[in-house]
């Protein structure tokens, strides 16, 4: 058999001829910063003096997230009726919310796991607070099929826990899957999120100048010393954590999609769902991951280190992914005009033109027409547009949510069952608190833990490079 | 130095002569397998042996098309390792002049053909259709007319015609791109390529969608799925990365990559036919579970056809042979630097991908009870439309190889490429 590793019979009059155009590759690390500066910029967030802003912006948060917990206990304490759900529709915002915010928790991982498994240095920058964002998105997310089981002190009745009455969940149903697919992937979320930040962990450790810090730092640390050995089964359990994440990131949107898609329901029931629900969650989570990211990147200088490719790359994925969810609204639309079903096509045209059309035609302008705005350098350059395109973004997916859940409801087969469906304070004050926990749970994880992941910054960083010297570095 | 290089000379003008008799031969077969084709559709079954032309245009045109795909990708990526393969795959884009020659003449045989002897039965209003389990003319049936505006012959024809239009125009500009920039090493070719990979990405995306909903999912035309076009992209891919490997392990062997096509590249090629053997898996199985979980008539009859007779143990085949084989086999590391081993997985894809396309296209004609009128079989006509058709492609590629470089010697990132380690 041919040999690829034989060195005798060689091309090599070709591989003289090799000589590249010059196109430099963007720098990942802009000014040449040196470890040092890495470690004292990601350090100094952590072990600074705590800024005015942050105890403000705490102090607000955790007023907020009162709404949910306010709200919950509403909820329970007089039942789902406060929350304006009726027939026909049975699912509201609870449900929308849900899906919103289990889709934000898609780019962590994404970052993380997708990225690592295709080389993507890129990602270095961004990842460790995209999988922080993931987690709390995942916390946001599960407090809203919790609390909409109605019952909640039957919520464990969703876990397969055998039992004398025979109390056995009902496996057929996606809803259960999500379940499963959402515990999972918030547990593998979590451990990957960890197990990437140790070596981290150490470095403060070792700068710690307090007791606690020491011994905190040094606990979740579990003695890391960046030996040799350390490393290499550090990488090799990553690898496989990223491996194992992956399927996780696409599993979970997938089932979430089943949910609407195993049902018969006009607008629901359709092959493309899969896809397109794992696209839409990753738009949407480029989106907040950008909302996040521009204004930390400014109050704390790290501009050399989320730079310009680094939007540019982010940008260029929101693009292509709200595209593809473009691309998915076109095509059902199509076929359900294609099907010749009159309910199907009725869904559709309901959608953009019946009463709930505003909310169709928001989402289709944030969805759809603001990300191709990233088409233009000039806007992928400007961090103001960027961000006010990636608020867009994060409302569209939204909307998209709510589009499909309260307009295939409102109006499904017999006209004498359709209705309007308007959510109640207790629905909104619910929604704006999660916001509440999400910042807060952010604010404390900035405050606490390495926002960048440096040791893998440093790993990509031109002086990591073994060939540096060769070709005139400084460092 | 100069016997040296007269050397070289020599043994590159024997190549080109041994590559140019090749070529010669690939056409000839390929003229003999369309020409006997053709014999075919006149003599012969002629809706067996039109379906079975389709199955074989699809077939190389997928091919064509995943390696298109790839080019595109891989500039919109920038991606380093990839630049020697990206230059097999610039040739196998050649072929899409030729694939639309012979799918307009499967277009007007089917146009032209007498009733219940074409393929697309829409395009007659005479042929035969089953309408809720009774036989009918498409004229009589509802379905046809609700959908009449799209499928219409001349909006078809029309439609055919962009389609290869946005394959051959956009192909064309990315491959005379990296060709002019081997001659000037200019770094502005690679700019030109970028931004036309933007745009054919995006025009390419809904022209490969649309063009399967029209060839493949309007051949049962009252059947739906939303999914259909990201199913034959994802079969596409994985036909492109099996030919890809084909193709580069066939171009060590005859020399010309010898120390260019390493071991890092096959297991970088194994790695992205993994990923797309997991994704061809989730379109196929969102589609199939979708369909049958929800168990509507109108679209689950689709599925139900392909449970009778023969075709129950093709589809078991797909699930086994075209996802859980290649699966586990791509999981090893061992599996994808070993050219052997992935020369076995890429002819054992490329097989699999085929019969994926008999599963899609051959059942489509209907018997008066509403089973399949065909069931599954490899007939002689099938062997010359896919050989004919494949020869024409295997000329196109070597005419295009030997007028260039092997590889882009003078993209940015070529180095890098011919320099990548796992």
């Amino acid at each position: 058999m041919i040999s690829l590793e034989e060195t005798k019979s060689v091309n090599e009059s070709l591989i003289r001829e090799a000589r590249p155009a010059s196109v430099p590759r963007r720098k990942l690390v802009e000014n040449d910063r040196d470890f040092n500066w890495i470690t004292e910029r990601v350090c100094g967030i952590v072990e600074g003096g705590t800024p005015t802003w942050w105890w403000v912006c705490l102090l607000v948060s955790g007023f907020v997230s009162l709404f949910t917990v306010i709200g919950t206990i509403y909820l329970i304490a007089a039942g789902v009726g406060v929350w304006g759900l009726s027939n026909p529709v049975n699912w509201g915002w609870a449900i929308v919310n849900f899906v919103f915010w289990i889709g934000i928790g898609h780019a962590g991982t994404l970052i993380s796991a997708i990225l690592c498994l295709l080389k993507q240095n890129w990602r270095t920058s961004i990842n460790r607070a995209a999988e922080a964002m993931t987690i709390f998105a995942v916390v946001c997310a599960g407090i809203f099929p919790l609390i909409h089981v109605g019952r909640v002190w039957f919520a464990w009745w969703l876990f397969p826990i055998p039992n004398a009455n025979e109390i056995w969940p009902q496996f057929r149903s996606p809803l259960l899957w999500d379940v499963f697919a959402v515990s999972t992937y918030g547990t593998v979320s979590l451990l990957f999120w960890y197990v990437g930040m140790i070596p981290d962990l150490a470095t403060l450790r070792d700068r710690a100048k307090t007791r606690i810090r020491q011994v905190l730092y040094g606990f979740f640390a579990m003695g890391w010393r960046g030996s040799h050995r350390h490393w290499s089964n550090y990488e090799m359990a990553y690898l496989l954590l990223a491996g194992l994440a992956t399927p996780l990131v696409l599993s979970v949107h997938t089932i979430v999609s089943f949910d609407f898609a195993v049902s018969l329901i006009p607008g629901w029931h359709t092959t493309i769902f899969p896809p397109y629900f794992v696209a839409g969650a990753i738009f949407s989570g480029f989106g907040m991951v950008l909302t996040i990211m521009l204004p930390l990147r400014s109050i704390y200088g790290l501009h050399d280190l989320i730079t310009q490719y680094h939007i540019d790359c982010m940008c260029k994925i929101t693009l292509a992914t709200g595209s593809m969810v473009g691309y998915a609204y076109a095509i059902e639309f199509f076929i359900a005009w294609y099907g010749a079903n009159d309910f199907e096509s009725f869904a559709f045209i309901n959608r953009a033109f019946g009463p709930y059309a505003w909310a169709y035609w928001i989402m289709i302008t944030c969805n759809v027409i603001s990300p191709q705005l990233f088409w233009f350098r000039k806007v992928r350059e400007n961090p103001a547009a960027v961000w006010i395109i990636c608020i867009f973004v994060n409302i569209g997916m939204w909307f998209e949510r709510f589009v499909i859940v309260v307009t295939s409801l409102s109006r499904d087969f017999l006209p004498t069952s359709w209705g309007y469906y308007s959510p109640t304070v207790v629905d909104i004050m619910t929604y704006v608190g999660t916001f509440g926990i999400f910042t807060f749970l952010f604010l404390l994880f900035l405050r606490f833990l390495p926002l960048m992941a440096m040791a893998e910054i440093k790993a990509v960083t031109p002086q990591a490079d073994p060939h540096h010297h060769d070709q005139g570095g400084s460092h | 130095m100069s016997t040296s290089g007269t050397k070289e000379n020599r043994s590159d003008d024997t190549r080109k002569a041994a590559g140019e008799g090749f070529a010669f031969k690939a056409l000839l077969i390929g003229g003999a397998g369309l020409l006997l084709t053709l014999l075919g559709l006149l003599v012969g079954d002629s809706p067996r042996v039109g379906l079975g032309t389709l199955i074989g245009l699809t077939f190389w045109l997928s091919i064509g098309l995943g390696m298109w795909f790839l080019i595109m990708l891989f500039h919109l990526f920038d991606a380093g390792w990839s630049t020697v393969v990206r230059r097999p795959m610039e040739h196998a884009t050649t072929i899409f002049p030729w694939i639309g020659a012979v799918f307009f003449v499967l277009l007007f045989f089917s146009l032209f053909a007498s009733v219940d002897d074409g393929i697309w039965k829409w395009m007659n209003e005479d042929n035969t259709v089953i309408v809720a389990g009774e036989t009918a003319t498409v004229e009589e049936d509802v379905l046809y007319h609700h959908k009449s505006a799209y499928l219409n012959n001349a909006f078809f024809f029309l439609r055919t015609l962009l389609y290869f239009g946005i394959f051959i125009g956009v192909a064309t500009i990315l491959r005379s791109a990296s060709f002019r920039q081997d001659g000037d090493g200019d770094g502005a070719w690679t700019t030109v390529c970028r931004k036309w990979s933007a745009a054919g990405i995006i025009l390419g995306g809904l022209a490969a969608t649309f063009a399967s909903l029209d060839w493949i999912m309007s051949l049962e035309f009252h059947w739906f799925s939303t999914i259909f076009g990201v199913w034959f992209f994802s079969g596409a891919m994985r036909a492109a990365l099996a030919a890809t490997v084909i193709v580069c392990l066939l171009l060590v062997y005859v020399g010309s990559f010898r120390g260019v096509f390493k071991q890092s590249h096959l297991y970088e090629i194994g790695r992205v036919s993994l990923a797309f053997t997991i994704f061809w898996a989730y379109i196929a199985f969102s589609q199939y579970f979708l369909i049958w979980n929800a168990n509507i008539p109108e679209v689950t009859y689709w599925y139900v056809n392909r449970e009778y007779g023969n075709w129950w143990w093709v589809g078991l085949a797909l699930l086994f042979c075209h996802f859980f084989v290649p699966f586990l086999f791509l999981l090893f590391y061992q599996n994808k630097i070993r050219p052997g081993r992935m020369l076995f997985i890429s002819i054992w894809i490329l097989a699999f991908h085929l019969l994926d396309l008999y599963f899609n296209i051959l059942p489509a004609k209907h018997a008066e009870s509403g089973w399949p009128y065909y069931s599954f079989g490899v007939s002689f006509w099938d062997v010359t439309a896919f050989v004919g058709i494949g020869g024409i492609c295997v000329w196109a590629f070597v005419k295009s190889y030997l007028s260039q470089k092997p590889i882009p010697i003078r993209d940015p990132r070529i180095l890098e490429s011919l320099n990548h380690h796992e």
